[in-house]
């Protein structure tokens, strides 16, 4: 059946593309809204093996509902184990949980997340809510994927303050020194996928129906021009749409 | 055996001072709202209050004006948006803040949990989080010359916490999500708990395995059924995402969410009415959802 990907709402888009590339992994540490269902999506298509993994000590959940918070109620019913957070974060310092998923509300073209400020730290126009548990994400975690909806505003030359720290020639060596995770490597969009490169973020690969323009619209990096599309798999489009938050 | 029980007003007026700092436990289950409203009615000023993932209790709690300082991993209305009246003392500088992770919180409040100054680690040494964090300091292993971080340790005065059970002398039984509540609670110099009932000592023998505090470490117990709403107690009753919502557009609103505060903490200064507020028709749905007494699911 010939699915029009234009007609899919643009956060389950987001779903499906990440959840492509959760193939292979056995351990995956979500928060709450997209990254989570991505994950759902993924268990419960292309990567049945895969274990969620969330801050508030919840193991092996697979939410039906809609969640709030990651101590929700739809989150610890039919969990495997109900731990505490301090072991949570201990098994991802010691490297022991394989992927993550995080977002924003602005990120740059190293892969930088804001999550703390719009304007300047001590006078900003918008205060957020804070790191939660993404800077520790972003820094331990040894495979980090980036989900974004493709709105401009949130992708910028240099984002406002660096809450979960990317990649690049500012923290390549340090991330090495001091024991990190390799920083982010693959970016989602709503219409895209673009990997991490030494020069930053390079387009990979665009969603069926939508254009290279569509693709980069807003977006300040320089990007080179590709048309490679995008292959979802057809047990996740058939399943989008049943996935519980979004 | 020393018995612990309290009523509310004492609990909080016997171990809760001015200038204290404050755990609230409570990761998305078993927020200690209604006991932490106490702080307010009381009008005990001046207080710091710390955990790591913060929901809309201490968005009250700053609205109130009794809070001098927040230590934080996290702040706001999960999903939902931003901590409002958070946003106005911070931009307005009427609060002092201290700005972490959650793990670093963990970490800080896990070290002061076992005695010690500080838990080396390797987050908090790029981005821009660190250097806003003026004391942190780093620590090289003596082993093998690797640089951490010394996050230090965070001992609150205080702590209040909500639980499922315990008996009258303070054996505090929880289960379902934990986040950093047990950890928070050990870490503190007085543990104040409030559980939706109270039950023997003998029950608690039944099932040693659920005590998470135990007796000596508790200062009072205050029985409080409903006490973590607007969150859950799984096996009680589940969480009123309602709520949360309508709450992003009433503090908004300083004069609407001083009318809130009014109805929901100053004029409920006893439990049956924080009850009769939440409504029965409200109450039964909420048992019968996720994780609630009659969750069939």
């Amino acid at each position: 059946m010939k699915v029009n990907h234009r007609e899919i709402n643009p956060d389950k888009r987001i779903a499906m593309i990440a959840a492509m590339e959760l193939k292979g992994y056995r351990s995956c540490f979500v928060g709450i809204g997209i990254p989570s269902d991505t994950a759902c999506l993924a268990k419960d298509t292309i990567e049945p093996n895969i274990n969620l993994i969330y801050e508030s000590g919840a193991i092996g959940a697979m939410p039906k509902t809609k969640s709030y918070s990651t101590g929700s109620p739809s989150i610890a019913h039919g969990s495997d184990m109900i731990t505490d957070s301090f072991s949570v974060f201990s098994d991802l310092q010691a490297g022991r949980i394989d992927v993550g998923l995080l977002s924003a509300a602005q990120i740059d073209i190293f892969g930088n997340l804001n999550s703390t400020v719009i304007g300047g730290y001590q006078n900003p126009k918008v205060r957020m809510v804070g790191s939660g548990g993404a800077h520790d994400i972003a820094c331990l975690i040894p495979n980090l994927i980036i989900l974004m909806p493709h709105d401009p505003r949130r992708f910028v030359e240099k984002v406002d303050f660096i809450t979960s720290p990317g990649s690049g020639a500012a923290f390549d060596k340090l991330r090495v020194k001091y024991q990190l995770g390799k920083g982010p490597s693959i970016l989602i969009t709503d219409k895209a996928k673009f990997v991490m490169s030494p020069s930053g973020w390079n387009l990979d690969s665009i969603l069926d129906d939508f254009t290279f323009e569509e693709a980069v619209e807003g977006i300040p990096w320089k990007l080179s021009v590709n048309n490679k599309r995008i292959k979802i798999d057809q047990d996740i489009l058939s399943k989008v749409h049943s996935i519980s938050g979004l | 055996m020393i018995e612990k029980l309290s009523n509310l007003h004492d609990a909080i007026k016997n171990n809760v001072s001015s200038d204290d700092l404050i755990f609230i436990g409570g990761f998305g289950h078993l927020i200690p709202f209604y006991l932490a409203h106490e702080l307010i009615r009381q009008n005990i000023n001046n207080l710091s209050i710390c955990r790591s993932g913060a929901d809309i209790l201490f968005d009250q709690l700053i609205a109130s004006g009794i809070i001098k300082k927040v230590i934080f991993g996290y702040i706001g209305n999960p999903t939902v948006g931003l901590s409002h009246s958070f946003n106005r003392a911070y931009k307005s500088k009427t609060i002092e803040i201290e700005e972490w992770t959650n793990q670093s919180i963990i970490m800080r409040l896990h070290a002061a949990r076992m005695g010690i100054d500080f838990i080396p680690s390797k987050i908090l040494q790029i981005g821009n989080l660190p250097e806003n964090i003026q004391f942190i300091k780093k620590i090289i292993s003596p082993y093998t010359g690797q640089e951490y971080t010394a996050i230090p340790s965070l001992k609150p005065d205080v702590s209040l916490i909500h639980a499922q059970q315990a008996d009258k002398y303070g054996n505090v039984q929880m289960w379902g999500i934990d986040g950093d509540t047990v950890e928070g609670a050990l870490a503190s110099d007085r543990i104040i708990v409030s559980v939706e009932r109270i039950i023997d000592n003998i029950e608690i023998k039944d099932s040693p395995e659920k005590t998470i505090i135990p007796s000596h470490r508790v200062t009072n117990i205050v029985e409080l059924p409903w006490g973590a709403y607007p969150s859950y107690v799984s096996g009680f009753y589940s969480r009123d995402d309602q709520h949360y919502i309508s709450y992003d557009s009433v503090s908004r609103n300083e004069s609407e969410l001083e009318r809130y505060l009014s109805e929901w903490v100053i004029n409920v200064d006893n439990i049956e009415l924080y009850m009769e507020k939440i409504g029965k028709e409200n109450r039964l749905s909420l048992e019968k959802g996720l994780c609630g007494a009659l969750d069939e699911s």
